[in-house]
């Protein structure tokens, strides 16, 4: 009977030696305790990360006419939202990879029609206000085509925008009732009204915050203060935490390829970057399978370092 | 609130990071204090003694 040669990648040699006896509890209880009285130690000493939570009230607070601009740019489908594609709205295809358009095959998941559901919407739902109302009437009244003009007449303009004694004032012509949406608007913000009125669900449990986050992330503020926080993606952003504390290390692969090209240039960036950590997981997965790679542990010899001991002898 | 500013950290960490920058890397000081915290323990794990070894020598 002929046996097969042993195959260094593959095969293990059967142990012959002596064994040790190994008591898992006992290490198990020691990590326990170590890691926990350190949790204890490292929190009275560093506490945690708890800035507060930005919001649309902050936003037009501090910044109102980044806030007005953004709302007119909702209305002319100029902002990143508005023109993203699936899940929100058929804009564009969406993040593709190569020829796959794999958002678009996902669909739109949940609709947002920013124009409807971040000025026109909200504005609808503020108590009677005459001005308001009527104003809303003859945007419903007008053509589709009337209404286009109005909103370009208003963006044409908008570099005039000023904010004064609590009100926008941009110096535009047959704009028809868009400067009273962008002012109240921005007042309904300031007040935080808007804040309540785009969290979807419309109960006090409600937890899907996604309407506020998009209206806040296609404003210039938000990114603004991301940018002091080494937060942003061109920052590394993915890895870091709130001022002083330390973020989340682990992510240093996924968020490297950010930073280097084809994929800090590419508006695709999501889906490559997601695309080249998947092919690297799986080849992580298969590693014992990949001849040559699976030899590195062989070859490199940590393991004589660890079990030297053993070797010495 | 006055009443529980004794849970407030001793050292607190509010202030802006700061960064350190080698080309297109950059990273906070407090990421790279934890990554060279855990190489450091990485390597204690490879040449530290394994504990009790002594123990188990005499028992042979």
């Amino acid at each position: 009977m002929s046996s097969k040669a042993f195959r260094p990648d593959v095969d293990a040699p059967e142990w012959k030696g002596g064994h040790s006896p190994y008591d898992i509890i006992k290490e198990g209880t020691i990590a326990l305790v170590v890691v926990g009285l350190l949790t204890v130690i490292l929190a009275t000493l560093f506490g945690a990360p708890d800035d507060h939570e930005i919001t649309i009230k902050n936003w037009a607070n501090a910044a109102p006419t980044d806030f007005a601009m953004t709302a007119i740019n909702e209305m002319n489908g100029t902002t990143t939202t508005a023109g993203y594609g699936a899940p929100y709205n058929t804009a564009s295809d969406g993040q593709k990879l190569g020829p796959l358009t794999l958002a678009k095959w996902v669909g739109v998941r949940i609709p947002i029609n920013t124009e409807q559901d971040f000025v026109l919407g909200p504005l609808e739902s503020l108590p009677y206000n005459a001005q308001l109302s009527s104003a809303l009437s003859t945007w419903k009244s007008a053509s589709t085509s009337q209404q286009t003009t109005w909103v370009n007449n208003y963006t044409k303009a908008d570099s005039t925008m000023t904010f004064k004694n609590g009100q926008i004032a941009v110096n535009a012509s047959n704009a028809g009732p868009v400067p009273v949406f962008i002012n109240d608007l921005t007042a309904m913000a300031r007040s935080g009204a808007l804040d309540t009125a785009l969290v979807q669900g419309g109960n006090f449990f409600s937890m899907d915050y996604t309407k506020p986050l998009l209206f806040l992330s296609d404003g210039g503020y938000l990114a603004q203060l991301a940018e002091k926080q080494h937060l942003l993606g061109s920052q590394w952003g993915m890895m870091n935490e709130t001022n002083s504390y330390p973020g989340q290390a682990w992510l240093w692969l996924y968020t490297f390829w950010y930073q280097v090209s084809p994929f800090s240039t590419s508006a695709n960036a999501d889906v490559q970057v997601w695309a080249t950590m998947m092919l690297l997981s799986v080849i992580l997965l298969f590693l014992p399978l990949i001849p040559g790679l699976r030899a590195i542990p062989r070859k490199v010899k940590v393991y004589r370092l660890i079990w030297r001991e053993h070797y010495r002898n | 609130m006055a009443w529980f500013s004794f849970l407030a950290a001793l050292i607190p960490l509010d202030g802006y990071g700061h960064y350190l920058h080698w080309g297109v890397i950059n990273i906070s000081v407090a990421n790279f204090i934890v990554i060279v915290l855990m190489v450091v323990t990485f390597i204690a794990a490879l040449l530290l003694p394994f504990p009790g070894r002594n123990r188990r020598k005499e028992s042979k």
